[in-house]
């Protein structure tokens, strides 16, 4: 029964080396729009992909996911295809109109 | 006559699982009322990209960056918090909950300052300098003051939530087992995170 799992404790350790890595993403974003503006260009893709890796640690680690039931992951999986399927038919109302 | 009856799980049961379920759905319909947002932005930025890119020149990147590590901290000081309690360690849990409020304090000192820098060479909308921008230029200044400013709003929401529960784990009504309101707090100040996790580049950093 339910009652009788044990709840899982996220170690500290594992909390900073999530902070960590969202650091580094952080630098890297940064990074390459002031010093790479030239090489590479920082378009919306490419911040997007950058902010989303960042959204699923901080979603995967920080808010649990990784250790919830199912049913969390299959939720905000919908919700997200939700809004991505929402944005792309937004974007192509106003690319091919 | 009225029949006397009992809705499952009514009454005084606590049930932790639905409790965070519910939070989840809440944090669901934040997530899909910025998401709109995102979309206005994206297809006026597609619309104006030259004009866009101008505007955001005017933003402070060094002050961003100090923002998202500050939001960052505050991420993982709350997490820890609930680490902290759930091993028992309740002043620990008190402190790191304190750093998270700290940090959201230190979130909105650091934003006033760039909203007040903004504001006096007038690029608050209807003021002087925001009117005679080109409409690709005050369309950018407005989706900037809207959205950090709807942003700012759930900072000091979410800031009061855990201050509340900063009580609460105080005076022992949230503890160990009953963790409940701690881990809602902590997703609520995560969920602000990641909007700011998507503001920060699509204002401050494409250049």
């Amino acid at each position: 029964m339910k009652e009788n799992e044990i709840q899982h404790i996220t170690s500290f350790r594992e909390h900073f080396s999530t902070y960590v890595s969202l650091v580094i993403l952080t630098i890297m974003t940064v990074a390459v729009s002031v010093f790479g503006a030239d090489l590479l260009s920082l378009t919306v893709l490419t911040a997007m992909a950058i902010a989303t890796t960042k959204a699923v640690v901080v979603g995967y680690y920080f808010m649990h996911l990784k250790y919830d039931p199912m049913i969390y992951r299959l939720l905000v999986g919908i919700v997200m295809l939700l809004f991505v399927v929402f944005m792309i038919l937004t974007i192509f109302d106003y690319v091919f109109r | 006559m009225m029949e006397h009856f009992v809705l499952p799980n009514s009454g005084h049961v606590r049930d932790a699982e639905s409790n965070k379920l519910g939070m989840w759905l809440f944090l669901f319909t934040e997530l899909l009322l910025f998401g709109g947002l995102f979309i206005v932005y994206l297809v006026y930025r597609a619309l104006n990209p030259d004009a866009f890119l101008l505007a955001s020149f005017e933003l402070s990147i060094p002050m961003g960056t100090i923002n998202t590590v500050v939001l960052l901290t505050s991420s993982m000081t709350i997490a820890m918090s609930i680490t902290a309690l759930q091993k028992g360690k309740k002043e620990l849990a008190l402190y790191l909950m304190m750093a998270t409020v700290a940090a959201a304090l230190i979130f909105m000192v650091i934003k006033f300052f760039e909203w007040n820098a903004k504001i006096h060479h007038g690029l608050f909308p209807g003021m002087e300098t925001y009117s005679s921008l080109p409409a690709g230029e005050s369309l950018f200044f407005f989706l900037y003051f809207f959205m950090t400013g709807l942003h700012a709003l759930h900072v000091i929401i979410g800031a009061i939530f855990i201050a509340v529960v900063i009580a609460k784990v105080g005076s022992d009504k949230v503890t160990g087992e009953r963790i409940s309101l701690l881990e809602n707090s902590g997703l609520y100040w995560h969920l602000v995170d990641v909007i700011w996790i998507y503001l920060f580049p699509l204002f401050y950093l494409i250049h």
